[in-house]
This record gives C-alpha cells, structure tokens and sequence, in this order.
C-alpha cells in the first residue's frame, strides 16, 4: 500500500469495525465449530470415494475462496486462474523430481512465484474493465497452456508423474489413506477463510470494497486502486498455486490439459458466483453443493454416455444465476443486504 | 453444512451401494464377477466410450451365455471354474481427466469391489488408473491405451495385450523400408504431422529416432495444435517440401479437416501413413469419402483376417447388432481384452487380485483363440504383449484392407499415390 | 519464404480471417447493444452447424440454398433464448455482470448436453456440395471456393449491417437504446423489442457464419470450442460493440495466425494471435475501435 487514506475513510472504516466487531466474532466461532465438526466427519465415513469428493469439495472451496479475494472483494472477475493453479502444481512437481526438494517446500516456491506472475499480469491488465479483462484472462492462461504443452523439459505433453514410494508425511504420498489429504485441504479451506475474514475487517478490505462499488469516489478519497488490486491479485494467486501443488500431490500426475484447461478456472469461479461473490461463506456454500453435485452427477449418471449431467449442471447454473443473483448464501441470511455484493 | 454435505454423500452413495450390492431376484447362488470399466462418455472423446460399451458388452455376451464360437469361454455359459459365475461390467466415466479416472478407478474398487480394471483409450488416464491398481493390487489390462510410457514403470499389475506405439512405428518403418525396395526412387524423404497431445507426442518422437537410424530424412516436422479451426497453414507447410510420405498422427476431427484441406489446396502427397486414431473412423471415412484412398494406417487389426480367424465374422456380426458398425482396431482391441482377462479370472479359480495377476501373467494365448492378427497373448514382466506384428492396410472401394506383411495382404498395394 | 507461399499463406489467413469476422460479428452486436458477453456463442454456432447438417440431410438440397433457412431458425432461437432467458438475468439487481456471464454460459452447456444426449457424440459432416471441396487456383495459388464464398458474404453481410445503422430507423432506434435504454423508452421505443431483435439479430449472423462453416468443418457437441476463444479474442481486440472494428480484428486475426503457424511453429499459432491481441489491448484497453 503506497499511503494512508486521509481522515474521512479511516474514521467510517472505523466505526464500522466497531459496530460488526461482535458478529465478527461470531463469524469466526461459526467457522472454527464448522471446521471442528468437519475433521470429524472421516470418524464416521470411510468409504474412499465418500472421501474422494470431501477433498475435491474443499479443495475448490479454498480455490474459490482464493479467488474471491480478488473476483469478489476487488471486483476482478477473473476466468484465468488456471494459470496460477497450473504454476503451483507445476512448481510443486518439477522442485521434487529434478531438484529432490520437499513438495512441502515446492508449494511455498509455487506460491510465490504465481504472486510474481499474478504482479506482472496485473501490472498490465488492471487497466483493462470488466468484459475486457475477463476475456485477458482467459487468453493469458490458454497462451500459458500452449506454452506448457510445447516444453520438452517438463514432459510436454506426457505431463510429470510422480514416483510410485511408499506413504510418506514427507513427499504427502498416501496410497490408500486419504486421511492426510483430507487434513491437509481441510486447513487450508480454514485458512483460506480466515484471509478472507481478515480482510473484511481489516481497512485493506474496506479499501477493496470501496473499489468495487466505486472506483471513481475511491479514488478521490486517495485509495490507491491500482496498489490494492495488485495485493489482491498477489494473495489469490499464492493461494491458488498452493491448491495447485496440493492437486498434484492427491493425484500424482498432472499435465498441461489438466491443470491449466479452462474447466479448472471454471471450477475455481463456479462456487463462489453461485454461493455469493465477495460474502466470506458464498464459496463455501457453493462448493459444498456444486462439487458432490457434480461428482455424483457424473459417477451414476455419466457412464451412460448421454449429455444429461450437462444438462443437470447447466440448468443449475442458469437457475440459481437467474433467482439468486447475489448467490446461494442469501437464502441463509435474515435481513441484511449482501453486504459488498453490488457490482 | 459440511454436515449436510456429508450426509448427502454418503446416504446417496449407500443407497447406490445396497443399490448396487443385491443380487436380482432368482438368480443362481453364484456371485457375478465385477469388472470395473473406464472411459470417457462426455466431451470430445465419447464417442470412444460410446463405441468401447458396445464392443465390451458383445464380449460379456459371449462369455456369459453359450455361442458357437472358437473363442476362450464362449461355448459355455460363464466362467465354468468359477461354478458359471458371470461377468457384469460396471462403466464409469472420466471424462479424459486423470483426476476423475482416479476417482472413478477408487471408486470400482473399494465401493463396487471390483476384481479387474479396464479402460481407458486416453494414456493420460491410464498412467494414473495404473498407479490405483497397484495400491489396490488388481490388475489393470489398458486395452488400447498404447503410449510406450505406461509399462516401463515397473508396475506389477499392469497389462496390455495390444501394441504400444512404438511397436507400430517400428512397424511403419519397416513398411517404409519395403517401400522403398519394391518400388525404388520412393519413400526417400518423409514429413512428420502430428498433433500437440501425448498420442502425438510419443509417435513424432520414435518416429524421429527410426528415421535417423534408417537414414530416411525428415523434411518437415510439423506438430498442430488439436482441434484447431484451420489447418491451411500446416497443409501449406507440408506442401512447399514435398515429401514422399507423410506420417500423420492424428484423431477423428483434425484428420477430416486434414484431409479437406489438402484437397482445397490441390496438394496430392504421394503417399500417407498414419497412425490409426481418427483415419480409420467411420466420420472419417464418411465425412472425406473417395478422398481417403489410398491411405495407409498402421493396425493390429483388420477387418479382413476373417479368412484367417474364423470366429473374426461372427464377433463381428454379434457387434455390428448392436453398435450398426463394424470393429475396427479400437473395439476389436477392447473386445479382445476383455476376452483375455475373463479367461484369467476363470483360470485363477478366484477373484482376488494377485491371483488373477498371476493367471494373467501365465496366459498363453494362441493367435488362432483371437480375432487379432497377433502371433499369441503372452505378458512379458512388465505386462506388455510382444507377439505383436502390426500390419498396414490401405483404403481403397470403401475398406481398409491389409496390404503388409504380404503373406497376409488380400489387395496389393497402390503406391505411390501419384 | 517463396513468393508463392507467402501469398498463398497471405491470402488464406484473410479468407479465414473474413469468417473470424462474420463469427464475431453477432457476439459484438449483441454486446454494443446491451452491454451483455454471451457465453454461449460458441454453442450457438453448433446449433446453427448441427441444423444446416440435418437440412442438407433431410432434403439433400445444396447448402448453398439452405443457408437462408438456417439464420431465419437461429434469429427465431436467439429472440426465444433472449425472451426466456436473457430478460430475466438483465432483471437482477445485484451482481449483474456475473448473472449475465453465468446464466449465458450455463445455457451454453445446456446446449451442448441436449445435443450430446439426442444427437450423439459422433462426429458429422457434409459431404462434396457445390462449393464444398472446390477451389479456385491462380498462378500456383490456390483459394478454397467455401472459404472464398465465406469471405464474400462476410463483407456483404457488414456492409448491410452498416447500411442498417446509418440508413434506416431501426439503426436509429438500435443505436438510440444503445447509448441510453432509459431514455428511448420516453420517446416510445420499446426497448425489449429492441433488445429481442438485437438477439434475434445476433443469432442470425451466427446462423450464417455457422452454415458457411460446416461447408467444410466438423460438427459434433462441443465444436464450438474450437470457435469460442478466436471469438472472444476477435471481438475484445476490435473492441466490444464495434461492428467495424470485429472486421478489422477477425481479418487481423486470421493473418496473424496464418504466419505464426509458418513463421513460428504450427502448435504455437494461437500464441501469435493472442500476443498481438494482449499487447493491443495494453495499449488501448477497449480494442483497436471500442470506444473510450
């Protein structure tokens, strides 16, 4: 951040914090119980594909999460995040098979090198609006694709497999125990949570929010808009590359396809746009319902060949789209307006 | 709500279980042997999976009731040392994600328990399903998946009955070789099309490594991107060096844009091998009529051998029943790797997963018990089929007939093409 | 570079090019209207691919003659999907960029699962017609007769629609409710019939770039994804609303991609196109003719 807002902005932001610091707390206590209710869950479950579509749920939930930070507090509506999913797992593979480094330490270097890419990109398109930068982001993570497919060092289109070991809390390589991946998404969906909690409350929020509902007045109160989106971008990319690396170790191959397609940046979008953008449970409550729907969908009704789960998913999309526009979170939600939620 | 979700998972999938679990009513004591099967049934590659369920149904039908067939378990009904237990199939759908194959191949496994994997067309996912079966200990037989990568990875539970693409290649080369002695002053120079996925990939660079070693030059070496909305540039390309042979590697969409293309740019190669993939497919063919003739594509399949594989004409006809088509080397490839492993299954008197390996690692398979034009089915340690010769056929009067090795030709070759 | 190739090279990116542009062109009127991307573009043009196939099929008349009856069905879809669908996601009150974005783009798949389900995955085309598979030649260079037919009823088609906009009242009252919907209503210009034959309109050159296409393209469920992107990227460099300026970007385009594909390598074709794209757009936000 370049400076300090001047005194109108502080003080509202303020008195703002003071008035929801309550439900503040209670938004967090909710959040800790869900979380402690949920690693729970594989005390009574433990079917491996129940397990399965748990760890893909919270594992775009985190993503979502990641995304919203930039797409739902900044108003960013980015159709790329591929680019920095991809850019985690990639980084995560390559560091442990041609450098032998931890992959523990591999999506630390994915992380930060995505927030690299993410400060580059955002240098030049934060300048571009709405349509214009969605379209950008779409073809900045195809031409990555492209890139990715055509280098020979890290396996083209073969794609990096990781090596057949034994389970190690080391290489997070379980054959058989989904446990550990389990754990190890469940924390980050948690952390993932509490950036976006933290923003909320903190004034680099109340700076993206006033972005988004009005450039044009925040600006005149002296935010610099071009210095909180890049944070904003910086923060959901490491996230984001991080779910990358996680990816790659749960399946232990990936290639260009999938991990930088386009239905990976459409998975990363879907739950927080259904669940409610910019609202600290909308991708949560999108995930849950979008991921099991779509496994499910696929598992029972798929291997017949038809299009019907296209069909099912599409038409969930352009309904709940059409009657929630401010996402699945506002059937939950008493009486207060989708706070931040205005495009 | 991650309570919710839970219980919607798991209630859905115990419904789908118990579902699943109960054997129909009035059935003999003896449990169905599961045989978990995947492959994508949406997107750009269903049509395989499409085509795969009916080649794989023909199979079970003729394990599972009595035909007059000279086939391993086709007289009679089931698998006779398992009490005439039958083989029932359970499809999933990955959607040529290795992500979702691995989720699916868990799946069969630990909720449908299934004693085998098959599948899955795309190697992409075969690596990973592979990886699952090892941790399960099942065997998984990879039916036409044939990127060379898959069985160097020193996996116990790993089959492939077919070739792999480094076979066909070697295959192409030495057809080239016979080219270039029967009809001297061609087959000098080749030009290498390909398209930018693993199947591409893995082909251009064996086919780089032969073409060095039997001193044929490459004068181009052209990798397109799939699916691409024109392909008038890369036909240029090819164009401008006129090679005697193009070696094109590609699927279904890109070799009927491939082939139009050519056309409209009044390019007319002397000759065109390819790889199989989308040359030998019914749109293909229907979608570039007269103009496929004369190409060549590589095969450990033809419809043809009817003459020399007598149970070849009545698959043949059980399949084209219910698909309307006839097999061409992907459904015949799938068909037979069922045949092989529920003549493993029978011979392991057990649906345990290292006995089955073991059974399958003891196959020994005349060609004569297949439809293939293979010599016999035997694995070697790392679960490759080596009695492979693949043939080339040439299109020509509305068929692929096979024209090398001449011993088995049934039409003699055109070459060159002009 | 031989002389010969490079014409050749030169002259059948801007045939492509010109139907990039004729492609473009509806997704861009469309949104110069109404501020409104749809996402289902790409499906679009399968529909109109799928039902220019099954006419050929069904009456085994030259698609030359049978184009008009598939943009006539593709104004009547796209006026039915803007009436059923489209008015309703431009109702909401909150998050309408994204209502817009998702609703289009979940009808999209829609579209391609009901075309998976009742059609098939296979694949489809149509066979040697009166201009299918023919070309022209010239000196060594040769002109595909589609593309080159594709190419002339592009520029046919934006000249009327200029003609449209500057001449008639119907252009008047469609740029009217462009610049300001609210307004025009005042004045008693419907603005949903505006917007219903804006869609209409826009399906329609879809309609048309479709039934060129499958002269000598594919057709199966997802084809439009072969599509989308270039038209996307077609629209965004020419920038979004500017009828003239699709033309320039899809002609720009399709050069573009032509001499990367010769220049750089056949894989990375698309990598020229959309650097020159994305380095246009950091020069000039809203494309080379969007207005600032």
């Amino acid at each position: 951040m370049r400076d300090v807002p001047p005194n109108p902005s502080t003080s509202l932001a303020d008195r703002n914090l003071a008035a929801s610091s309550s439900s503040r707390r209670r938004q967090l206590l909710v959040a800790l119980a869900a979380t402690a209710l949920a690693a729970c869950v594989p005390l009574g479950v433990s079917d491996v594909y129940a397990m399965n579509v748990m760890i893909l749920t919270l594992m775009y939930l985190a993503l979502s999460q990641s995304w919203n930070v930039l797409g739902g507090y900044c108003g960013q509506i980015s159709l790329g995040h591929a680019i920095y999913f991809g850019i985690g797992a990639y980084a995560t593979v390559i560091v442990y098979l041609k450098g032998g480094i931890s992959p523990w330490i591999g999506m630390v270097v994915g992380g930060v090198f995505a927030s690299w890419i993410a400060l580059a990109l955002g240098y030049f398109c934060f300048r571009l609006a709405g349509h214009y930068y969605t379209i950008a982001t779409i073809v900045i993570a195809e031409a990555a694709l492209l890139l990715v497919l055509n280098w020979e060092w890290a396996g083209a289109a073969l794609g990096l497999q990781l090596p057949f070991g034994p389970d190690s809390w080391a290489t997070l390589q379980f054959g058989r125990n989904k446990l550990p991946y389990f754990y190890f998404v469940l924390a980050l969906s948690l952390l993932t949570w509490l950036i976006a909690w933290w923003i909320e409350g903190a004034r680099w929020g109340y700076w993206w929010r006033a972005v988004k509902d009005d450039a044009e007045a925040a600006a005149s109160l002296g935010v610099s808009i071009f210095d909180s989106k890049m944070a904003a971008s910086a923060i959901s990319a490491f996230f984001t590359a991080v779910a990358g690396g996680f990816y790659a170790l749960f399946v232990s191959y990936i290639d260009p396809q999938s991990v930088f397609g386009f239905q990976i940046s459409l998975l990363i979008t879907l739950p927080a746009v259904l669940g409610g953008i910019g609202t600290l449970w909308g991708p949560a409550v999108g995930a849950v319902l979008l991921i099991p729907l779509g496994e499910l969908t696929r598992s029972y009704i798929g291997g017949s060949g038809s299009g019907t789960h296209l069909i099912v998913y599409g038409a969930l999309i352009v309904v709940i789209s059409l009657l929630r526009p401010e996402g699945l979170v506002s059937l939950f939600r008493s009486s207060k307006p989708a706070r931040g939620a205005q495009a | 709500m991650l309570n919710r979700r839970d219980l919607l998972v798991s209630s859905a999938s115990a419904a789908l279980i118990s579902a699943a679990g109960s054997p129909a009513f009035g059935q003999s004591s003896v449990e169905d042997v599961k045989i978990g099967v995947i492959y994508p049934f949406t997107g750009s590659g269903a049509q395989v999976g499409v085509d795969a369920r009916f080649a794989l149904d023909t199979a079970a039908d003729i394990i599972n009731e009595a035909h007059d067939i000279d086939l391993p378990l086709a007289k009679g009904k089931g698998l006779s040392n398992l009490g005439g237990a039958k083989v029932r199939l359970v499809y999933a759908d990955h959607q040529a994600d290795p992500q979702k194959g691995r989720s699916e191949a868990e799946r069969l496994v630990t909720q449908d328990s299934v004693a085998a994997l098959l599948g899955t067309y795309y190697s992409s996912v075969a690596a990973v399903v592979s990886q699952v079966a090892e941790r399960y200990q099942l065997p998984f037989v990879a039916a036409e998946s044939s990127s060379p990568s898959l069985h160097v990875k020193g996996l116990k539970y790993f089959f492939r009955p077919g070739p792999h693409d480094e076979m066909y290649s070697i295959a192409m080369f030495d057809f080239i070789k016979h080219v270039q002695q029967k009809f001297p002053g061609t087959g000098a120079t080749v030009a290498l099309f390909y398209e930018d996925t693993l199947f591409g990939n893995d082909t251009s660079k064996v086919q780089k490594r032969l073409a060095e070693e039997q001193k044929v030059e490459v004068v181009a070496d052209i990798k397109y991107r799939a699916n691409s909305p024109s392909l008038s540039s890369e036909v240029q390309l090819l164009k401008s060096k006129n090679p005697d042979i193009i070696l094109a590697t590609s699927y279904t969409t890109d070799a009927i844009l491939f082939v139009r293309t050519m056309r409209e740019l009044g390019f007319k190669p002397k000759g065109i091998i390819s790889q199989n993939g989308g040359f030998i497919e019914p749109a293909f063919l229907s979608a570039v009529g007269e103009h496929a003739n004369g190409i060549i594509s590589r095969a450990s399949f033809v419809l043809d051998l009817a003459t020399k594989r007598p149970s070849l004409k009545a698959v043949n006809d059980l399949f084209k029943k219910r698909s309307g088509k006839d097999l061409n080397d992907n459904t015949a490839r799938e068909f037979m790797a069922l045949i092989i492993l529920a003549d493993a299954i029978n011979r392991a008197k057990s649906i345990k997963g290292p006995d089955i390996e073991a059974a399958l690692r003891a196959t020994d398979m005349p060609g004569a018990s297949t439809i293939m034009p293979w010599d016999r089915v035997k694995f070697g340690a790392d679960g490759q089929n080596s009695s492979i010769k693949p043939v080339m056929m040439q299109y020509g009067d509305g068929e692929y007939r096979t024209v090398w090795p001449e011993a088995l030709a049934t039409r003699p070759l055109k070459w060159p093409l002009t | 570079m031989s002389l010969e190739l490079l014409l050749q090279v030169l002259l059948s990116g801007l045939l492509m090019g010109m139907i990039y542009a004729l492609m473009a062109s509806g997704l861009s009127l469309i949104f110069g209207l109404m501020d409104v991307v749809n996402f289902a573009h790409g499906e679009f043009l399968m529909v109109a691919m799928y039902l220019m196939f099954g006419l050929v099929v069904l009456t085994g008349l030259d698609p030359l003659l049978l184009w008009p009856i598939v943009t006539v069905c593709l104004f009547a879809f796209g006026a039915a999907v803007y009436l059923g669908v489209v008015r309703h996601a431009l109702r909401a009150k909150t998050n309408r960029g994204m209502v817009q974005v998702f609703t289009t783009f979940g009808l999209g798949l829609v579209l391609m699962g009901l075309a998976q389900s009742l059609l098939s995955p296979d694949y489809r085309s149509i066979g040697d017609s009166w201009i299918g598979g023919k070309s022209v030649s010239l000196l060594g260079i040769y002109l595909p007769l589609p593309q080159l037919v594709g190419g002339i009823a592009s520029i046919a088609t934006f000249s009327i629609i200029w003609l449209m906009i500057t001449r008639t009242d119907f252009g008047k009252a469609l740029e009217a409710t462009r610049e300001d919907a609210g307004a025009v209503a005042l004045v008693g210009i419907n603005k949903d019939l505006i917007f219903t034959l804006g869609w209409g309109g826009g399906a329609a050159l879809v309609g048309l770039a479709g039934s060129i296409i499958a002269i000598f393209f594919y057709v199966y469920p997802s084809v439009g994804t072969s599509f989308i992107l270039i038209a996307f990227v077609t629209v965004a460099l020419g920038g979004f609303g500017s009828i003239y300026g699709a033309l320039a970007a899809g002609v720009i385009v399709g050069v573009v991609e032509a001499f990367s594909a010769v220049l750089l390598s056949p894989a990375l074709k698309s990598l020229g196109v959309y650097a020159v794209y994305l380095a246009v757009v950091v020069l000039r936000p809203r494309g080379l003719f969007g207005s600032m």
